[in-house]
């Protein structure tokens, strides 16, 4: 088995993260200052902190509301953020593919779907107004390029199929077409331009920022700074700090460097941390999404991923010391990740769980092919074999895939209450594909409290601070306590667009 | 004096080590590495060269040529890939002073055998 493979990946990312720390302590702290007597270097129209999907699309809206110079800052060396490197999955409500499968959906029963999943806490006025333009955001990733599948997904926690894919199964597929748009568009792009704080007016309006430019990732190395006028606004949208182990660790101190990450090297948070000392609202910093549907057998998101969330509504994941089901496998994340971290040997040791697929089934997704050539996935011709390869009790996990066969039959759940919807005449049988299952930390649902219009609120007055808006990840409590599958690209794109359009008319 | 030369020597001789030693030389680099710094060091000796640097001799297109995977595997050309297109600047794979990782490996487990940091 490959077990030694699981310890053996997590003490390499905690190698990483020490390395990391190291490297971010070394250039001097970001820190806001006065504008008053600054030299400035260069004045823009329009100033974006980031280029994942809020970024661009913002950078989109505000060229085509008008601006004539607009600018992106990246502090990476490439282009695209957490954004380039996710599944993908984007959900609407009420669009074309909907209609042609026939699945009736408004912007209601989203955000109720959200609302449930969110645990009570989740902000009802933004996920309304998210949904509300998500077919619009949706549009405006065709218009610059975007394929998708040509099927519809139900992810865990949605009551109906509504989430479109990109051809590539990846997040890549919007943002190199947006990145490209924006070129077209004549938006300035800018690498290794790392935010180091804001300049502040007179009344408290936010001018300008100090930008460290020349600025290599992880690397001791001075760069120069640059003071940056916006005449117009600054927009942040700088993501969420899931790869920051000391600022994930301060508000959860149970995902310590040995829990795997899904995002991008960059996620680390200073841009949102420099809001707060401004005076942003922090909002649901301590609830950290972990992926559920993440392998132990590749770094980051990989490529089971894409094939598991595909795969949940037609296979069942199987506890391998009991040779049973544990979890509605469509679960929302948050439950099925804590089901599987539950997931343990006699020595209380983490026990990976498997996900099981009739190969006939799994086999329609591209990533199945990719999954077992590169060693991250398997594929059985009997029963035996594959419970013999991980050690799970034969006679129980037999029993336990006719129970579950007979539930595909009726449509009916009677151990987790699954919805059956997207299982229906897919029996369990062999030839099989499996994987591994455990949650990598994902998505940080906490960050600066914003209006509708992208606006951020000051702590003490309530009020939006004058020339500072916010967009995407960085922003919190938009989702509550978990956020569902599919559901952050509509969420940055739609506040990036709205980013923009409040910042024209500001 | 004598003495003093000699610590001299031995000071450039590691200064040169430094430079050259640190990873195995590309053949093709022979000509300029440990000779004349300011020729990758566009931004001054004690800045990493700028992203273009590398590309005042190599061509973007040529390279990607060079690691074309089939058409099942395309867009794992490092060169060209999925996520980056052919954005990825050169030093996220490869350094001249220290080993580096191809950044694929971040997240999957596609073998590069040709890599050389």
């Amino acid at each position: 088995m490959k077990d030694a493979n699981l310890l053996g990946r997590r003490n390499f990312i905690k190698g990483m993260g020490a390395a990391a720390g190291v490297a971010i302590a070394a250039p001097a702290m970001a820190i806001s200052e006065k504008a008053d007597g600054v030299k400035w270097d260069k004045e823009v129209e329009v100033l974006i902190i980031g280029s994942g999907f809020a970024g661009l699309a913002a950078a989109i809206e505000a060229s085509r509301k008008g601006a004539k110079d607009v600018h992106i800052f990246e502090k990476m060396s490439y282009f695209g953020g957490n954004s380039a490197i996710n599944g993908g999955l984007f959900a609407a409500p009420g669009t074309p593919m909907q209609k042609q499968e026939g699945v009736k959906d408004s912007v209601d029963r989203m955000v109720a779907d959200q609302m449930k999943s969110g645990r009570g806490v989740a902000d009802e006025a933004l996920l309304r107004h998210v949904a509300e333009h998500a077919v619009e955001a949706l549009q405006m990733t065709m218009d610059a390029g975007s394929e998708f599948h040509p099927y519809l997904q139900q992810l865990g926690g949605h009551s109906v199929a509504r989430t479109y894919q990109t051809t590539v199964s990846c997040g890549a597929g919007i943002t190199q077409p947006l990145l490209n748009e924006c070129r077209k568009l004549g938006v300035h792009t800018h690498n290794r331009a790392k935010f180091e704080g804001f300049l502040v007016g007179d009344k408290g309006e936010i001018v300008g920022v100090k930008m460290r430019e020349n600025y290599h990732f992880g690397e001791d190395q001075p760069g120069k700074i640059s003071h940056i006028r916006a005449k117009r606004g600054v927009i942040m949208a700088t993501g969420g700090f899931a790869q920051n182990i000391n600022l994930r660790m301060a508000q959860d101190p149970t995902l310590t460097a040995e829990v795997g990450c899904t995002n991008a090297p960059g996620a680390t948070g200073e841009g949102m941390y420099e809001m707060f000392r401004l005076g942003a609202i922090p909002v649901h910093l301590a609830h950290i999404q972990s992926g559920p549907w993440a392998s132990p057998d590749e770094g980051g998101f990989g490529y089971v991923s894409n094939y598991t969330i595909y795969n949940f509504p037609h296979s069942l994941a199987i506890h391998r010391l009991t040779g049973k089901r544990f979890m509605n496998e469509i679960a929302d994340r948050k439950t099925r990740a804590d089901a599987e971290l539950s997931c343990r040997d006699e020595k209380g040791e983490a026990l990976p769980p498997i996900l099981i697929t009739s190969y006939k089934d799994s086999k329609k997704h591209p990533n199945t092919k990719k999954v077992i050539k590169y060693n991250v996935g398997w594929k059985f011709d009997t029963i035996e074999e594959l419970a013999k390869h991980f050690e799970v009790p034969l006679k129980p996990l037999k029993a336990q895939i006719e129970e579950y066969n007979s539930y595909v039959k009726s449509g009916d759940d009677k151990q987790f209450g699954k919805n059956m919807t997207k299982a229906k005449d897919k029996f369990i049988e062999a030839p099989f594909t499996v994987v591994r299952l455990w949650p990598k930390v994902h998505y940080c649902q906490g960050g600066v409290q914003i209006t509708t219009k992208a606006e951020v609120k000051d702590s003490f007055t309530g009020q939006p601070i004058s020339g500072l808006y916010a967009a995407g990840e960085v922003c919190g409590g938009i989702h509550g306590v978990s956020r569902l599958g599919s559901c952050s690209i509509p969420e940055c794109m739609v506040m990036g667009m709205t980013a923009a359009r409040s910042v024209m008319q500001a | 004096m004598i003495k003093l030369k000699a610590v001299l020597a031995l000071t450039l001789g590691c200064l040169l080590t430094l430079s050259v030693q640190a990873v195995e030389v590309r053949d093709h680099h022979k000509e300029v590495i440990g000779k004349d710094c300011k020729t990758c060091h566009d931004n001054g000796i004690k800045q990493f060269p700028s992203d273009q640097s590398c590309l005042q001799c190599h061509d973007v297109d040529d390279l990607a040529e060079q690691t074309a995977r089939n058409e099942e595997d395309k867009w794992q050309n490092p060169h060209n890939n999925l996520h980056y297109g052919k954005e990825l600047p050169c030093q996220e794979c490869h350094g001249e002073h220290q080993p580096k990782q191809p950044m694929c490996n971040n997240c999957h487990t596609f073998k590069f055998d040709k890599h050389k940091q």
